[in-house]
């Protein structure tokens, strides 16, 4: 009698413990970390569920945040982390709900390179990573009446100079003299560009001006305009070759 | 039984004998990439110049020249071998090299996992400024935007690498003033001060 109550009580008890363990279905939180973030606007989305990134501070000081999906997700499910994008009515454009001026991408690379997709479960914790950057538009323009070899451009020192080559004839191998497109590096958003004549061309010798920009003579600030236009960026440089 | 004893001996003396010659002639070649480009930490790595000389163990002299994104020593070395490599001379432009797994012993995987970062010096860039007296001059080179106050005779703009282009141009004239520079444009010399003739004149 003694032997079978006692036998009884561990049943209980096995069993009791086996409960705690198993009881409650399993739930996974969705960790998020995003980083370079300098402007506000980002909104990442899975299994229905929004989490706005928030960033009112300094853009020159970009942060890292850390936030969590509010509600987790089963064991099994399957979850999908991406920046929310809207398609318009006519299904002609797509808008991404990334920080304003900023696009964001997976983070890549150890250790912070994990997937964005994925099944609750598979792994112990599931940790989505995000990178942001500033987007640069581009700076471009047209060299005008360039018949010598060896004009190059530059635009300050943070980015390699650009050389241009006049436009030949395809037969004669002549300068013509037409317009060749200028192709200078893109420039980050609210950043300062200038474009200066590095080296004058040779053969004949010409002398080349720089003109257009934001203030008529090649510089600038890639601004709120530039992203504004129609053709983002600041296409209106003028090189005239003389 | 003593002749067998006297074959061990033998054939131990021809592995020692072996083994003493192994150091170079093995087939592994010691190889890596040389980084290119800015680095995670803004600065500017590039191998412009000649100049760039490694060493194996203090030895082997590997000559790199300019623009290599890669290099391979000539000698060999054997599985287990050790390797140390390092940086004997750099090129005048550059401020120094890292090398990252440069120190191992040698085998398929570390011999091809060796990569080194050159950076390249920096000078200060000062330009005058002539007859300016209002406020309200701004001006750039490229994206070092630089507001300048009245009566400024000279402007300290954001340090520059050797060997790279400067473009300074006036983004925002003063207040009544025009301004125009002369000899803007131009390539960073190997000294901290009298690098440039930039002069920014205002009338």
């Amino acid at each position: 009698m003694k032997f079978s109550f006692a036998r009884g009580a561990l049943a209980l008890t096995a069993l009791l413990t086996l409960a705690s363990c198993g009881g409650g279905k399993a739930t996974f939180p969705i960790n998020v970390s995003v980083s370079g973030v300098s402007y506000d606007g980002l909104v990442l989305t899975t299994n229905g569920q929004d989490l706005p990134i928030h960033y009112t501070g300094d853009p020159k000081s970009p942060a890292t945040i850390n936030a969590v999906f509010p509600n987790g997700i089963e064991y099994g499910e399957i979850y999908t982390v991406v920046p929310k994008s809207e398609t318009s009515s006519d299904g002609k454009t797509v808008t991404v709900s990334y920080p304003k001026h900023q696009t964001c991408s997976p983070a890549s690379g150890y250790p912070i390179g994990l997937p964005i997709t994925g099944t609750a479960g598979q792994l112990a914790k599931i940790q989505i990573n995000y990178v942001c950057a500033i987007n640069a538009y581009p700076l471009t323009g047209t060299v005008k009446g360039l018949l010598g070899t060896g004009l190059t451009l530059a635009n300050g020192s943070t980015v390699a100079p650009v050389a241009v080559a006049p436009d030949v004839d395809a037969t004669t191998k002549a300068p013509t003299g037409k317009d060749v497109a200028l192709v200078m590096s893109s420039v980050t958003f609210n950043t300062t560009y200038g474009v200066t004549v590095l080296t004058q061309p040779t053969n004949p010798t010409q002398t080349c001006v720089v003109t257009g920009g934001a203030n008529g003579t090649g510089a600038g600030t890639m601004d709120q305009a530039a992203e504004d236009a129609t053709v983002k960026g600041v296409n209106n440089l003028v090189v005239t070759c003389s | 039984m003593k002749s067998s004893i006297l074959r061990a001996g033998v054939a131990l003396a021809c592995a020692l004998g072996l083994a003493a010659c192994g150091g170079g002639s093995g087939d592994l070649l010691l190889q890596g990439t040389i980084n290119n480009g800015v680095t995670v930490d803004g600065r500017l790595a590039a191998l412009t110049k000649e100049g760039l000389v490694l060493t194996n163990n203090g030895g082997d002299d590997l000559t790199i020249p300019a623009g290599a994104t890669s290099f391979q020593f000539k000698r060999a070395v054997s599985t287990d071998d050790e390797f140390n490599i390092q940086v004997k001379a750099t090129p005048s432009n550059v401020k120094e090299c890292t090398i990252t797994n440069g120190k191992a012993r040698a085998n398929y995987y570390t011999i091809a996992q060796v990569s080194i970062t050159c950076y390249v010096k920096t000078h200060t860039f000062e330009i005058q400024i002539a007859g300016l007296t209002t406020n309200g001059l701004v001006v750039v080179n490229g994206t070092d935007r630089q507001d300048v106050p009245a009566k400024a005779t000279s402007l300290k703009m954001n340090d520059v690498y050797e060997d790279g282009a400067y473009g300074v141009t006036v983004l925002q004239q003063p207040s009544g003033q025009t301004c125009s520079v002369e000899n803007g444009s131009g390539t960073m010399g190997s000294t901290d001060t009298g690098n440039n003739k930039v002069v920014v004149r205002c009338s």
